[in-house]
């Protein structure tokens, strides 16, 4: 239950992108269209994956006073790998993501999740954790690039969706759109906790007034 | 002339094509440290010398080591060793040297080894082909430019504390769309230096 | 297919891997700076916060100073008795003689109970509030409710409920005394955890006055003060005061205080205290 629990948190509670409020250079910068946000999302799963798991392995072996060197090298060897694979096999994917893919190796999550969880907990719950936060990541920035790219290019996943004459709001996949999206999106999600907490308010206080009756 | 391509150089990276508002490098600390504005300053400094120095060195170690080897493939792990071990350095030398300063800049320190944008100044120095002179430049401008767009967002988000807003945006929300408004702004300076 | 980089590639890594190591582990000698090992023992000991309230940047640097023996260890009111006594064993001092404290609001006059003079448009601040022709709320003396307080605490503790009034969770409470500096007319004040009453006023107004104003503010009629068995009730001014150390909590002055200003202490925490008048 425990391993399950690890995965399902990066999707919702503490979502990286927007609870942890983490990795927010390329979930802005590479989000202009849904293929580059999937692809940057699989690469950073992949990195977070693998630095993860070596890091839990080699927890007990790597001294306090050089984790973090050692860490980050750790999680630059991945990073070199995805990168390579990328330049290898999708090379215009590879382009269009630029220099943010040699940046996940300074994404804050993936540095993040090493020191606060892979160095301190076993093999399991923290490849769970690493895989969560990953997918949880790739969804966010799914999300984000989907809304760019629709409002502001008229397509989804490169197919048009409104005909030739449709005039896309340019400024969704230039800067400042990526940034009002982002908030956008968080004022929702602040919304929707707003309601929760009202609606287990409102549960607590019919709960005690049924107390009330009885008594 | 030489010298007017750098001025351009110092202007687009500071400006132009800001590294926070415009190439989004450098975001966590950006949103993490604006909400007070002492702190932001004493993060933009360090962050400033950081970027010079490491720019300096790892076009030293990419133009001198990497490439007679043909090893480009190692750039990023080698950057980030590199910046790792100035940070690491800097926070040594500082702390016998300047126990003031040291205590001032705190955990912002460490922090800079996390900051994209100076990782991607490195990595931009490379990708563009720039001279050891030009990537000097480019990585003071570079870090002049997040230090102004910082320094001017805690501006905007000290005075947003106090101010009566809707829930819903509380928090990160309207800090997105207030960087949002002020990227806009900085777009301003896109049309700044013509080049007829 | 040539592996002929893995030899190259080897040798950088681990040549730039040992020249920087090598460079680190020559800083680290040559720059190195005397610790005093108690030192990270106390900031270990300190609560960790950054909150500065002891006026030092932060923790690290008042661990610093106790060390140097710039500060006195109570210094730390953020941490409280507890941490006062624990920098006291490391530091091979006597335990302090500190008694514990908790923040008490002094006010029961919110939304409900108090009226508003005028419509104050402005920042949420009560400092800023109070500058307006002596804040929007017809009592001179009480609570304006903008929760300057609230940001003070560096636990959190702190919030402002539905009548406008702070709540303080007092369990986790150390008597640092943020909230009361916060509080730009004096609402807050620091008592010690004695079960006796409090007075859930501080106006100087004449009863008239307070009359007129707030619903549950103290007039002055010193019917606590001539009920109480103790006479541990006196009058400041145009204010009950009562002595904690001479009160014994028989309650007397509670039940009969007409407009019920003077709260037990489980009530000082104001949500009750509103449910409690409600009746």
């Amino acid at each position: 239950m425990t391993l399950l629990s690890d995965f399902t948190k990066g999707l919702f509670a503490e979502n990286p992108l927007f609870r942890l409020v983490l990795g927010l250079c390329p979930a802005l910068a590479v989000t202009t269209a849904a293929i580059n946000g999937l692809w940057m999302g699989l690469a950073t799963t992949f990195v977070l994956l693998g630095s993860n798991f070596l890091i839990s392995l080699l927890r007990n072996v790597i001294p306090e006073n050089v984790r973090i060197p050692a860490y980050i090298v750790v999680i630059a060897s991945f990073v070199t790998i995805a990168d390579q694979f990328m330049f290898a096999f999708i090379p215009s994917i590879h382009a269009a993501l630029g220099i943010f893919v040699p940046l996940i190796v300074v994404n804050c999550i993936i540095l993040g999740r090493a020191e606060a969880f892979a160095a301190k907990h076993p093999l399991g719950p923290s490849v769970m954790d690493g895989l969560g936060m990953g997918v949880g990541f790739t969804a966010a920035l799914l999300i984000i690039a989907s809304i760019r790219e629709i409002v502001g290019a008229g397509t989804f996943f490169g197919v048009s969706l409104f005909g030739p004459n449709f005039q896309p709001a340019i400024m969704m996949i230039l800067p400042p759109g990526g940034f009002l999206t982002l908030g956008i999106l968080l004022s929702l999600i602040n919304y929707w906790e707003d309601r929760q907490e009202q609606r287990s308010r409102y549960r607590r206080r019919r709960l005690a007034q049924e107390g009330h009756h009885h008594a | 002339m030489p010298e007017q391509s750098l001025f351009f150089l110092l202007i687009s990276s500071a400006l132009i094509n800001n590294f926070v508002l415009i190439r989004f490098l450098g975001l966590c600390p950006f949103m993490g440290i604006s909400r007070h504005l002492d702190t932001s300053i004493g993060m933009g400094l360090a962050v400033t010398f950081v970027m010079t120095i490491s720019g300096a060195i790892s076009w030293i170690i990419n133009e001198y080591v990497l490439i007679p080897l043909d090893l480009n493939f190692l750039r990023t792990i080698a950057f980030v060793l590199v910046i790792a071990s100035l940070v690491q350095l800097v926070e040594l030398v500082l702390h016998k040297a300047s126990p003031g300063l040291y205590q001032a800049l705190g955990i912002f320190l460490p922090l800079i080894t996390t900051n994209c944008a100076v990782l991607g100044v490195a990595l931009l120095n490379i990708q563009e082909l720039h001279s050891f002179v030009e990537s000097m430049v480019f990585s003071v401008g570079a870090a002049v430019g997040w230090t102004l767009a910082i320094i001017i967002f805690a501006g905007i988000r000290q005075r947003q504390e106090l101010v009566d807003m809707p829930p819903v945006l509380r928090g990160f929300s309207s800090a997105f769309i207030s960087v949002g408004l002020l990227s806009i702004a900085f777009f301003g300076f896109s049309g700044f230096l013509s080049t007829s | 297919m040539t592996l002929s980089f893995i030899l190259p590639a080897i040798g950088v890594l681990s040549g730039l891997g040992l020249l920087f190591g090598i460079l680190l582990a020559y800083a680290s000698k040559r720059f190195e700076v005397e610790v005093d090992p108690r030192t990270k023992e106390i900031k270990d000991a300190l609560p960790g916060l950054n909150c500065a309230i002891c006026g030092f940047t932060g923790c690290a640097s008042f661990a610093d100073a106790v060390v140097g023996d710039e500060v006195e260890i109570t210094g730390c009111t953020a941490g409280g008795a507890d941490v006062a006594h624990r920098l006291a064993a490391i530091m091979g001092l006597e335990a302090p003689d500190v008694e514990p404290q908790k923040a008490y609001v002094q006010c029961g006059g919110g939304i409900k109970e108090v009226a508003r003079r005028f419509e104050y448009v402005g920042y949420a601040d009560c400092h800023l509030a109070n500058q307006v022709g002596g804040g929007p709320s017809a009592c001179g003396y009480g609570c304006l409710g903008y929760g300057s307080c609230v940001p003070s605490c560096p636990y959190g503790l702190i919030k402002i409920n539905e009548d406008g009034l702070p709540e303080i969770f007092l369990e986790d409470c150390t008597g640092c005394g943020a909230c009361v500096e916060a509080c730009p007319r004096g609402v807050i004040a620091l008592l010690s955890e004695k079960n006796t009453p409090i007075i859930a006023c501080i106006s100087q107004d004449p009863g008239k006055v307070v009359r007129k104003a707030c619903s549950v503010g103290c007039i002055a009629c010193k019917i606590c003060e001539r009920v109480c068995p103790q006479e541990a009730i006196s009058m400041e001014g145009n204010l009950a005061v009562i002595d904690h150390e001479k009160c014994d909590n028989c309650g007397i002055c509670v039940e009969k205080c007409p407009t019920k200003c003077i709260l037990t202490r489980q009530l000082a925490v104001m949500a009750a205290a509103s449910q409690q008048r409600a009746v």
